[in-house]
């Protein structure tokens, strides 16, 4: 009798030992919980402080494309930015135009100035990656200890734009309205192509609506 | 006349030492030789190193940080005047190139960082993270929003595992109708993916697509859905640019991978180096490289490890 009882305090102890000294979490929750790193918060004064005051100095959509015709090497010196080396460079752009159709993923636009006339695609699904946080020039990837939090802070600006200007954008929008836009647009130095041309937003208004 | 022979060999010998003593050296440690992309990464740093004029050696670390250890201790007790490092853990190596520093020996890192600001003299790093954002736009157009998946992950200390991990779910977790079905380390080995792979196709033989941290685990994930017949059905995405994945996107195997471009990362890391010799302080902490996608429509730009005509 007394040995049963040693053996089923024995088994109690090894079970409390075992459940305390063994748990599970998910990987990718392990490594997230490491950072102590507001990218949030970064994202959010990045976005009001820096990005929407630099919109003033965007590059007019057909504007960029006469300058792209006329000197490739000249015009992504002036008005590209990247973080580093490669052929990947974003272009802080703005335009007005009309909407020419909704699409799953997109709206095309049909944007003017004076006589110029260039159709772009607004992205409306796939607002993602680093090319609004890149586009303006106006932050550092040395301000950063590492870069999962530089990139924590693209993920922010991203989830702004989709949470508070597209709901509105893609509720409203309809073919024939004139939208004014400003966003981000990523080009290849190497093997440009300006045949399909997509924007990702940062502001986007509807100055006349096809129903009014 | 004996004499005067000893004499010409002796002061002939004593020149050529001190050529070499004036000769400075640069070590290239590298994560792993086990990986093609590790040692083309490794063998153009050290052309680079060489054609500016330095003599150079590859050191091995087997994605051992302790072996890794040894390598720094090595390479600073036998003269080495820089290294170009690439390192096998994030943290794990911080104290290893902080050994270099507190010496005077810089160190420049290739393609997987270290965990601060202060330990090497500049980071050249591939963009995973905006390189898998690509993929991950990608991986949903292609599965049509829908569908259940897996995904193969690197060595768990490594950032450009998170990073890219990151950039994939960061597109793909929006789309509530893609499921998961299992997440798993095959730390960046083709063997490994393979094994794990054929074990979680045991449970979940319904899933569309495989994404993997790296190109070496794709052609295991390949190699594994081909030996359970699902390799027409399930589609592959990889990251690198390593030749045979390249072969296989061009050949239908593989739906696409992140191209990083290792020779620039390599040149880059040794053009630095040189031009620390030559007194230059002022790097950049981190210098990160763009990722292009490479699909079976944009195959005829790429080839193994970088552009054509790079």
């Amino acid at each position: 009798m007394k040995k049963g009882l040693k053996y089923l305090f024995g088994i109690i102890v090894f079970a409390v030992l075992a459940v305390n000294s063994v748990y599970f979490r998910k990987l990718d929750e392990r490594k997230a919980s490491s950072s102590k790193f507001d990218a949030k918060e970064y994202a959010k004064s990045y976005f009001n402080t820096k990005l929407k005051p630099s919109l003033s100095n965007a590059v007019e959509i057909n504007q960029l494309m006469s300058f792209l015709q006329s000197n490739k090497e000249q015009t992504f010196e002036k008005y590209a930015h990247a973080l580093g080396i490669g052929n990947i460079r974003y272009f802080l752009v703005k335009g007005e135009g009309i909407v020419t159709s909704i699409n799953e993923n997109d709206v095309s636009v049909l944007a003017k100035a004076d006589t110029a006339r260039k159709a772009i695609r607004i992205a409306t699904e796939f607002v993602f990656g680093n090319a609004i946080r890149d586009a303006s020039g106006k932050i550092d990837v040395n301000e950063f200890s590492n870069t999962m939090d530089f990139n924590s802070v693209s993920s922010e600006i991203n989830k702004i734009v989709r949470a508070e200007v597209l709901p509105r954008f893609k509720a409203n929008v309809k073919k024939g309205d004139t939208v004014q836009f400003a966003g981000a647009v990523e080009l290849n130095k190497e093997h440009l192509s300006v045949e399909d041309i997509e924007l990702i937003p940062i502001q986007l208004k509807i100055v006349r609506s096809q129903g009014q | 006349m004996l004499l005067v022979i000893l004499f010409t060999v002796l002061v002939v010998n004593s020149c050529q030492s001190k050529k070499n003593v004036g000769r400075k050296k640069v070590a290239i440690i590298v994560s792993t030789l086990n990986n093609p992309w590790f040692v083309f990464l490794g063998e153009n740093a050290a052309a680079k190193a060489k054609q500016l004029g330095y003599e150079t050696k590859i050191f091995d670390s087997q994605n051992n940080t302790a072996l890794e250890t040894d390598h720094f201790e090595n390479a600073i007790a036998s003269g080495y005047t820089a290294i170009l490092f690439n390192p096998t853990d994030a943290d794990g190596s911080v104290s290893n190139v902080l050994k270099a520093k507190e010496v005077g020996v810089p160190v420049f890192c290739m393609d997987r960082e270290v965990n601060s600001t202060e330990a090497a003299t500049s980071q050249i790093l591939s963009d995973s993270y905006s390189g898998c954002v690509a993929l991950g736009k990608y991986f949903v157009r292609q599965l049509d929003k829908k569908g259940k998946y897996v995904e193969l992950l690197g060595l768990v200390g490594d950032n450009n595992t998170w990073n890219r991990s990151k950039g994939f779910h960061e597109v793909v977790d929006n789309y509530p109708g893609l499921k998961m079905v299992a997440q798993q380390s095959a730390d960046f080995d083709r063997n490994k993916a393979m094994e794990v792979l054929e074990s979680i196709l045991q449970a979940h033989g319904d899933i569309s697509g495989v994404f993997c941290g790296n190109d070496a685990m794709a052609m295991g994930a390949y190699q594994a859905l081909v030996a359970a017949g699902k390799d027409k059905t399930v589609k592959v995405f990889g990251f690198d640019g390593a030749e045979d994945v390249i072969n296989a996107i061009a050949d239908g195997k593989v739906s696409a991978t992140g191209m990083q471009f290792p020779k620039v990362m390599a040149y880059t890391a040794a053009g630095f180096a040189d031009e620390y010799f030559k007194g230059r302080r002022d790097f950049p902490k981190k210098m990160p490289v763009a990722v292009e996608m490479v699909t079976k429509e944009k195959i005829k730009d790429y080839t193994a490890y970088g552009k054509k005509n790079q």
